[in-house]
């Protein structure tokens, strides 16, 4: 039995639609995550869950019970903020014994379960501190204690490691996978950032403008982008697209005109009419340097070298930008041409609404 | 060495402006009023010092140590019901209701109308024969007749005690909103996804977050409550009787002479 499920859940604001009807089934768990650029809905969706925004339309079921009129308290659910939220007056133990304080559980049973959460936490020596006098990640820990401690059914996380840097939101990023592995409980987390969806995700939602783009593992939606948005979404650096004009399609092959590029003819067995405008994907760690079944020439305008990688910044005769990713430190120069090439199974296609085609 | 002296050298310059200006309004004029309280000062040129002479002469008047407690009690009263009063305006305007605005524009009048026409209004009030409040008292059947508020020692203290917390709630309740809401929301919404109800959470967050807050105001309600003059001065000149005279009005009336 799935465990969260929302049905046609929509959310208004004044007369401006957020989120528009919006399906989806979770089961006990997993991690799934919801990711998509800034304004697409994923935080309101989650504050929803939460019980923190009402429903302005459908339904949201936790363990098979309709939820939309319980406050959060009553949803079995914990949710860590993504400022943590923590209350800067009272000590760490305090912190995370608030939600028992406020529960009225009894001395014993709250030092057991604060203890318990400060051990897996590693925050045993901080308990005495202030939120003032910690760390960006313990302070997070604390966060995460204060919902840990409540044994809730399912975890949501907005954000929570946005407010850290670099090193230290990878470091984050596996102990919360390592959290989620220990406890086995639901989690949904929001993000922006597709790194940490592909990540830690058993499952990515990817949300555009308020509805659904995509649900899928993260192979999935790396391999067979349902759409254009999820295919420049999902993938780092991202997908380099290259407009085009079908020519031919006999059910067999796709043959597309892709300017002073040439020509480019596609196994695909869907039919498309000649004339549509097409878009064809290829992703930059699919390219390769000189050889390939198409074979383009490009002029580099920047080149990253980090070592593992190197990094190739172009733009296409029609002025498109153009990325190439290649294995260790090839011999290119800024401004000399060089000849790059692509497997045909490789390459994405996309009709002229956007949507995949194969 | 020489640094570290140069360095004593510059802070005290940085230091001399802020310095300067302190004696000369503060300093100064305290240690001048001290050395003319031990002196036969008055409007004449030249004075002889006289010791202790003024001290006696105030602490043998009797009716003193009356007037510092009545001032305690006063400023006792006034700071208390302000802060109360203060803190639960703050709350309801905090809260997310329809038309907010306008009630937050709706509590500054107190504080904005000039202080001598609201006393004077409450004065009106607070009459035995036309005022509003004698007028409802016997119209709801609460009293035989006409009390006049301002007629009788009791009545009178409390009465400039409400007078006095009616000008100076709106500034308490503004600073309290101001302070609450420089409280984070998160906190209130992690707190109530926790399961905290509305009191427990002013109890356990707004009002710990808010203590420096309270803390400043009451200083400040304080010293402004302590020597304020004008709302007994016009209700009722520190009578009748001198129930409502507390030290800023003895001390007025002393060195205008028209006691002693």
């Amino acid at each position: 039995m799935s465990q969260l499920s929302l049905k046609r859940l929509e959310k208004s604001f004044n007369d401006s639609k957020i989120i528009k009807g919006i399906d989806l089934e979770v089961s006990e768990g997993e991690f799934v995550v919801f990711v998509g650029p800034s304004g697409c809905g994923k935080s309101t969706l989650l504050r929803m869950i939460a019980g923190l925004e009402d429903v302005t339309e459908g339904e949201i079921s936790i363990s098979g019970k309709v939820v939309n009129d319980l406050p959060p308290v009553e949803r079995g659910i914990a949710m860590v903020f993504q400022s943590y939220a923590l209350y800067p007056h009272m000590t760490v133990y305090e912190n995370i014994a608030f939600p028992l304080r406020v529960e009225k559980l009894a001395k014993a049973e709250v030092e057991a379960r604060v203890q318990a959460a400060a051990k897996v936490l590693q925050l045993e020596p901080r308990l005495q501190h202030r939120p003032g006098q910690l760390s960006g990640g313990q302070r997070q820990r604390v966060a995460i204690g204060r919902a840990i401690v409540r044994q809730p059914k399912i975890f949501l996380f907005d954000e929570p490691l946005s407010n850290l840097d670099a090193a230290l939101r990878s470091e984050m990023r596996i102990e919360l996978m390592e959290l989620h592995k220990r406890l086995g409980s639901t989690m949904i987390y929001v993000t922006h950032d597709q790194v940490e969806a592909m990540t830690m995700a058993d499952k990515i939602v990817v949300l555009d403008a308020g509805v659904i783009s995509q649900v899928g593992s993260p192979l999935e939606l790396y391999h067979r982008p349902d759409n254009l948005f999820v295919a420049g979404f999902i993938g780092s650096p991202r997908m380099n697209f290259i407009n085009g004009t079908v020519t031919a399609s006999d059910g067999v092959t796709i043959t597309i005109d892709l300017g002073t590029l040439g020509t480019l003819a596609l196994p695909r067995t869907t039919k498309i009419g000649a004339g549509q405008s097409v878009t064809v994907g290829i992703r930059p760690e699919h390219l390769k340097l000189g050889a390939g079944d198409f074979t383009l020439s490009i002029t580099p305008r920047i080149i990253e070298h980090l070592g593992i990688h190197t990094v190739l910044y172009a733009n296409l005769p029609a002025g498109e930008n153009f990325i190439g990713l290649f294995e260790g430190a090839p011999a290119v120069e800024e401004a000399a041409p060089v000849e790059i090439g692509f497997a045909l199974d490789q390459v994405h296609l996309f009709d002229q609404a956007g949507l995949a085609v194969y | 060495m020489t640094s570290s002296r140069s360095a004593i050298t510059f802070a005290l310059l940085l230091l001399a402006p802020a310095l300067i200006y302190i004696l000369a309004i503060v300093a100064y004029p305290l240690v001048d009023t001290i050395i003319l309280s031990f002196t036969n000062a008055a409007l004449r040129p030249t004075y002889d010092f006289v010791g202790w002479a003024n001290y006696q002469k105030i602490f043998g008047a009797g009716n003193f140590t009356e007037i510092i407690i009545r001032t305690l009690v006063w400023t006792f009263f006034s700071v208390s019901l302000k802060m109360i009063i203060g803190m639960y305006g703050a709350v309801l305007l905090n809260s997310a209701i329809p038309g907010q605005t306008v009630f937050r524009i709706l509590t500054m009048p107190p504080w904005i109308v000039p202080m001598a026409i609201g006393i004077y209004m409450w004065a009106w009030m607070y009459n035995g024969n036309f005022g509003m409040i004698s007028g409802l008292l016997q119209n709801f059947g609460l009293v035989d007749g006409p009390v006049a508020f301002l007629a009788y020692g009791d009545t009178a203290f409390w009465a400039t005690i409400v007078t006095d917390v009616w000008i100076g709630v709106p500034m308490v309740t503004i600073y309290f909103l101001a302070a609450m809401q420089s409280i984070s929301k998160d906190l209130y919404e992690a707190a109530w996804t926790d399961g905290a109800g509305r009191f427990y959470r002013w109890r356990r967050i707004t009002l710990p977050l808010m203590l420096p807050a309270i803390v400043t105001m009451s200083l400040l309600s304080l010293i402004a409550t302590f020597n304020s003059f004008d709302i007994i001065y016009i209700l009722t000149n520190g009578g009748p009787s001198g129930s409502t005279t507390t030290m800023i009005i003895d001390t007025y009336k002393t060195a205008m002479g028209s006691r002693n």
